[in-house]
């Protein structure tokens, strides 16, 4: 446990080593919530209007909840991963007395933790520049339904990321593709861009069957109570039962990619 | 030289460098697959969503479903394009890190030229063709008079114009600063507030779109001349602003190769 104590503060400090690409990273996803925010500041321009079963309040804390789940959830490390692999470095990570996999969830604790402080800053001045409606979720279940979906999202998206990054271990020259892709599958079916739940049902159904929804959709949906307690908890469990299957898979794939390795570069 | 004989020559370069960018794209054929794809992907799952939710609020500033869809495809047409053309811009950081660009800088072509168009891009090349199609076909659904096309062509090539001098001056910066990677995807992350018309936008941002960084010139202007929104001192407006950008752009590129230090080298 003290090693990786030590791993999560010295990835912590390098993140401030390259402040201003930590910087860019900060804005680019300000912007990025502009597009969204205005946009549907604009449809719900008239603040009694009800569209897709959201009001102004819920869509908007939609939004806002967005900046917040994303740092938790997307920020990562491990995305590194694939190019480690592609230039044979992984060889060094597998002379040391500790767990790879454990090594790289740590470092994204870390990323995620420096990401939330600056999420939490960024969301306040935003709200004091746009002053949205928001909605303030009372309900105790609702909440703890809410982290606990959050801590499950990490873990899912954590072993999912892993798991694409593992691609180089047959096609080292393939490092950022398939993550390329990954991150698009997150960024639309997971609710990045907007709320799943204004499209076609039968679409609905065949996204939900798929994990990125519990990435970040579904803690948002939690929070804004827009579903009841007892699909709060199926919900959840359906992430744990995602993220035990990724388990399951990254472990195995891992084991027979470390056979198909060939450290090339080094 | 003659002017037409030196568009000859650059023209027959530019063929060459996009070549062997082609080739050697092409060699990777499952990296060129799943980059495709993902556009692809991209690409329709926005539609996908643009169209649900103008159908789902029945209008989006005001503009019907046929002209929110047609703002997006011009905003993906002058940005796949730029992307096709301008790749290289993307790799132009490892040259200055390096001093390699001293390589560049002593061919008998413009340094400028080899930077900014030194690899083409066929993933994006690929994508061209479909993209056009969708403009003509949603744009026809917009009953244009031959004027209005004719104003949508001349302002797109203006927008394609302000592009062109966003890359230069990201060039440029990158040659004093060494910072390129994240200027490009920040000028990107802006040019995307344009995916939608930029009236859906507040004040101040708004004219930050307008006149700071012209996405509003750049894309939402053209669409509109389609739709048959503009004034003809809009479209003087945008174009003066376009040859100023050039110019200006043009301009810091020159002082930035004063501040080359050709370091590493």
């Amino acid at each position: 446990m003290k090693k990786y104590w030590q791993i999560f503060k010295i990835s912590f400090q390098q993140e401030f080593v390259y402040r201003v690409n930590f910087i860019m990273w900060r804005i680019r996803n300000v912007l990025q919530i502009f597009l969204v925010f205005f946009l549907w500041d604009t449809i719900f321009s008239d603040s009694s209007k009800v569209i897709f079963g959201y009001d102004r309040a819920k869509i908007l804390t939609y939004v806002f909840g967005l900046i917040i789940v994303r740092a938790v959830v997307l920020s990562s490390r491990s995305i590194d991963i694939a190019g480690e692999v592609s230039r044979g470095d992984l060889s060094n990570y597998l002379l040391k007395p500790f767990s790879y996999f454990k090594y790289w969830f740590t470092r994204d604790i870390s990323s995620k933790t420096l990401n939330l402080i600056f999420a939490t800053f960024e969301t306040f001045i935003l709200y004091i520049l746009l002053k949205p409606p928001f909605f303030f979720q009372n309900d105790p279940t609702y909440i703890i339904l809410f982290i606990i979906s959050l801590f499950l999202a990490v873990l899912l998206f954590f072993l999912i990321l892993f798991l694409f990054n593992l691609f180089p271990l047959w096609y080292p020259e393939q490092a950022w593709g398939p993550t390329f892709l990954l991150l698009i599958f997150t960024e639309f079916l997971g609710g990045g861009t907007f709320p799943l739940d204004i499209l076609p049902t039968f679409l609905q159904k065949i996204i939900y069957m798929t994990p990125f929804p519990y990435l970040l959709f579904m803690p948002i949906q939690i929070y804004l109570g827009k579903i009841d307690v007892r699909a709060s908890t199926v919900s959840v469990l359906t992430t744990f039962v995602w993220a035990l299957f990724f388990a399951f898979i990254v472990k195995n794939v891992w084991k027979l990619g470390l056979k198909a390795y060939r450290s090339e570069g080094r | 030289m003659n002017s037409i004989s030196k568009i000859h020559k650059y023209i027959k370069i530019w063929w060459l460098m996009s070549k062997n960018s082609f080739i050697s794209i092409f060699y990777q054929k499952v990296a060129l697959l799943i980059f495709l794809t993902g556009k692809v992907l991209r690409f329709s799952f926005f539609a996908m969503f643009l169209i649900f939710l103008v159908k789902g609020s029945k209008t989006l500033a005001g503009y019907n479903l046929n002209q929110s869809v047609f703002f997006f495809l011009t905003f993906n047409l002058i940005d796949i394009f730029t992307q096709f053309l301008y790749r290289e811009v993307y790799r132009f950081r490892p040259l200055i890190i390096s001093g390699d660009f001293d390589l560049v800088l002593i061919k008998p072509m413009s340094a400028l030229f080899r930077s900014l168009m030194g690899g083409a891009d066929v993933i994006d090349l690929i994508t061209i063709p479909p993209l056009i199609a969708a403009v003509f076909y949603f744009g026809h659904s917009l009953s244009p008079t031959p004027q209005n096309v004719f104003l949508y062509i001349i302002l797109l090539l203006n927008g394609f114009l302000i592009a062109t001098a966003f890359h230069i001056a990201v060039l440029a910066l990158g040659i004093i600063t060494l910072e390129i990677d994240h200027t490009i995807m920040i000028y990107r992350d802006l040019v995307s507030l344009g995916r939608l018309p930029i009236d859906i936008y507040k004040e101040p941002l708004k004219s930050i779109l307008t006149y700071l960084v012209p996405v509003g010139i750049m894309i939402t202007l053209p669409a509109k001349a389609l739709i048959g929104l503009v004034s003809f001192q809009g479209v003087l407006l945008s174009f003066i602003f376009g040859a100023v950008a050039f110019f200006v752009a043009k301009k810091f590129w020159d002082f930035a190769l004063t501040r080359y230090t050709s370091a590493s080298s």
